[in-house]
């Protein structure tokens, strides 16, 4: 069980390291070769290479959760949701954690930020900047719809991360690799499986409850109304 | 120990509104400013100008009123800025002699931030460029005699060698051969950081001066070389703004330029003679601190980022300092006097094959000739000789020594 606190943003002082390419001119005091990302993962068969990577994109989607549920956990006026996203955001630092023990077990380095890791924050934090840079064209209702679509793509996409760790860790022969792999596997599995069936029946639940209510955001609704209706969602 | 600027509480910013005589300072003499007050004055009024720029521009892509009014805060003070620093330029300095201290910025600040860099990429782009700088000075205090029998070591005060660079007329390239790699953001060194937004704002605020003070000028010859000057300004721009990682979000540019306003200014101070002028450094420090503090709280607020997370624990403990750098370029000019662009890379000229579209490039802008070289000849023609200051003996590259003191 992960106690540690991750590194939730990798940089020249927590001793981030990088894979120079043609646009991207690491320092060199930085530079991490595709051969060094993931050595123990040769001796299993894998492309330790490709592998090293996928695995510092996933650990970079749980530290862009950990973001996104602290941001929106402080901008949400409901309280069941903020006690969710609260609740969610310290299970998404704690995988961020067991991410980080099973790439140094595997001889790799979790300050790492692969070129697929780089992608994975682009997106992310695109998702994130979209739940606020646009917040002047929604109402107080809808923009509790819009944090909690950001939070349901985002964990689909943790999901989907954590169900390709487990068929990954299914095809490895048996021996201290795999069992690092089913170990970090069976700690967070259930939790994702938590995460995104809570998003998505969230948003079915308070699109069905908001269809049939009568509460109408219109040019004439006062803000605070908004908010107490807002702030009334999911309390019985 | 370098300033940790989330210790400092700064001035609050809502404190910061000033009136218009704070904003109307008296200027510096030019006969007794030292010329490196004149080239902290340059610097920081493009410092402002970016981060005024840079502020529109997140506005432009947010409809958030609350984030709305709080960049329109923070900006509006940085507009306030500008005018102080901007207005310590005298009236009596005529736009030319403005443009030799803008040259005198670009390469003393540029030849400084190369001898300090660590990143190598970043370090052969800062040599590129400064080259080309240091020719655009020759050039123009080859104008600013030509035209007002001017003598620009008065201004320069021998501090920078005058004479000739990578000579401006080859350095017309063609776009695609500006544009650049860039540093990672997570592993990029924090001075690294700081020195790529600082040349950018630089090089970005002698583009926008030559753009409007081209015109300034009845004589064909001296809007010609501007003209000439700004596209090289526009290449530089290009050049240096491809360096920065394009994965930061509006919010953490926003704090990364509060940081490098509150690094300059507490540069600006380390070094800064006159005490008056000094006295504003120090209170655009205090006020940059607390501009800091807002981008932070949005950060915190909008990303879920905590500061501490991107914020350098300590800025780096060396002051970006105007001193002369004259042997720095003379080692530059003799070594990489022959380079080129080809695409990302810097190459030899001769490198280049004959088809490369660098020829073509040249052989259309420079089709009439070019004011860059038009404007030595008429000095020489006007003067007896071309204008140079070579303090350090002659010219280190042989083909570039003046062919008057040659003679001798
Ligand atoms: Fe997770
Ligand atoms: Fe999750
Ligand atoms: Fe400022
Ligand atoms: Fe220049
Ligand atoms: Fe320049
Ligand atoms: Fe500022």
């Amino acid at each position: 069980m992960a106690t540690t606190t991750p590194t939730l943003t990798p940089t020249f002082a927590t001793g981030a390291t990088a894979k120079p390419g043609d646009v991207v001119r690491v320092d060199p005091r930085r530079e991490r070769p595709g051969d060094q990302v993931a050595p123990g993962l040769a001796e299993v068969g894998l492309n330790h290479g490709f592998v090293g990577d996928v695995l510092s994109a996933m650990l970079t989607h749980e530290r862009c959760g950990r973001h996104l549920y602290r941001s929106v956990a402080t901008r949400t006026n409901n309280p069941v949701l903020r006690r969710k996203y609260e609740e969610f955001g310290g299970e998404t630092e704690r995988h961020a954690t067991i991410l980080e023990d099973l790439v140094t077990q595997l001889g790799g380095d979790p300050q790492y930020v692969s070129p697929a890791a780089r992608a994975v924050e682009g997106n992310d934090s695109r998702l994130l900047e979209a739940t606020y840079l646009l917040a002047g064209s929604v109402d107080v209702m809808t923009q509790e719809m819009v944090m909690l679509d950001a939070v349901l793509l985002a964990e689909s996409m943790d999901h989907a991360n954590w169900t390709t760790l487990a068929q990954l860790t299914e095809s490895l022969p048996e021996g201290p690799v795999r069992a690092s792999f089913a170990a970090a596997v069976g700690d967070v599995l259930g939790e994702e499986e938590d995460h995104l069936s809570w998003a998505r029946d969230t948003k079915a639940r308070l699109t069905v409850m908001q269809a049939s209510s009568k509460a109408m955001a219109t040019t004439a609704t006062k803000v605070e109304e908004m908010v107490d209706t807002v702030r009334g969602w999911l309390s019985t | 120990m370098g300033l940790n600027p989330l210790e400092h509480k700064g001035i609050p910013v809502e404190d910061q509104v000033r009136s218009w005589s704070d904003l109307n300072p008296q200027p510096y003499d030019k006969h007794a400013v030292d010329p490196y007050t004149r080239t902290r004055v340059i610097l920081m009024n493009g410092i402002e100008v970016e981060s005024i720029l840079f502020s529109h521009q997140f506005a432009r892509h947010t409809d958030d009123v609350d984030l709305k009014q709080k960049l329109a805060l923070s900006r509006r003070i940085e507009a306030q800025q500008q005018k102080v620093v901007n207005g310590l330029n005298p009236g009596d300095q005529t736009p030319l002699e403005t443009t030799i201290g803008y040259e005198q910025v670009a390469v003393d600040l540029t030849a400084w931030l190369a001898r300090h860099e660590p990143n190598p990429y970043l370090h052969q782009a800062l040599d590129f460029a400064l080259l080309e700088d240091f020719d655009h000075l020759y050039r123009y205090a080859n104008l600013y005699e030509l035209l007002d029998g001017g003598n620009a070591t008065e201004l320069t005060e021998h501090l920078t060698e005058i004479t000739p660079g990578r000579p401006t007329i080859v350095e017309h390239r063609h776009p695609s051969d500006d544009v650049r790699g860039h540093f990672e953001t997570h592993t990029v060194d924090p001075l690294s950081r700081l020195h790529v937004m600082t040349i950018v704002a630089a090089e970005q605020q002698t583009m926008n001066f030559y753009m409007n003070h081209g015109t300034d000028w009845i004589e064909p010859i001296a809007r010609g070389l501007y003209a000439e000057i700004a596209l090289i300004e526009e290449q530089h721009v290009t050049h240096y703004e491809s360096l920065l990682d394009p994965l930061d979000s509006w919010m953490k540019m926003l704090v990364f330029h509060e940081l490098d306003e509150i690094y300059l200014y507490w540069s600006m101070l380390q070094q800064e003679q006159d005490s008056r002028i000094r006295s504003i450094w120090e209170e655009h420090l205090d006020m940059e601190i607390g501009q800091l503090h807002v981008a932070c709280d949005l950060l915190r607020r909008y990303e879920g980022v905590e500061p501490e997370e991107i914020v350098p624990a300590e800025l780096p403990d060396t002051p970006v300092t105007f001193e002369p750098n004259k042997d720095y370029v003379r080692s530059v000019l003799a070594e990489q006097i022959q380079l080129q662009a080809d695409g990302l890379e810097f190459v030899p000229v001769d490198d280049l094959p004959k088809s490369h579209r660098y020829f073509a490039y040249q052989a259309k802008v420079n089709a009439g000739g070019a004011p860059s070289e038009q404007v030595i000849d008429a000095n020489r023609d006007k003067s007896g000789r071309e204008f140079r200051d070579e303090t350090e003996g002659e010219h280190p590259v042989v083909d570039l020594r003046d062919p008057v003191s040659a003679r001798r």
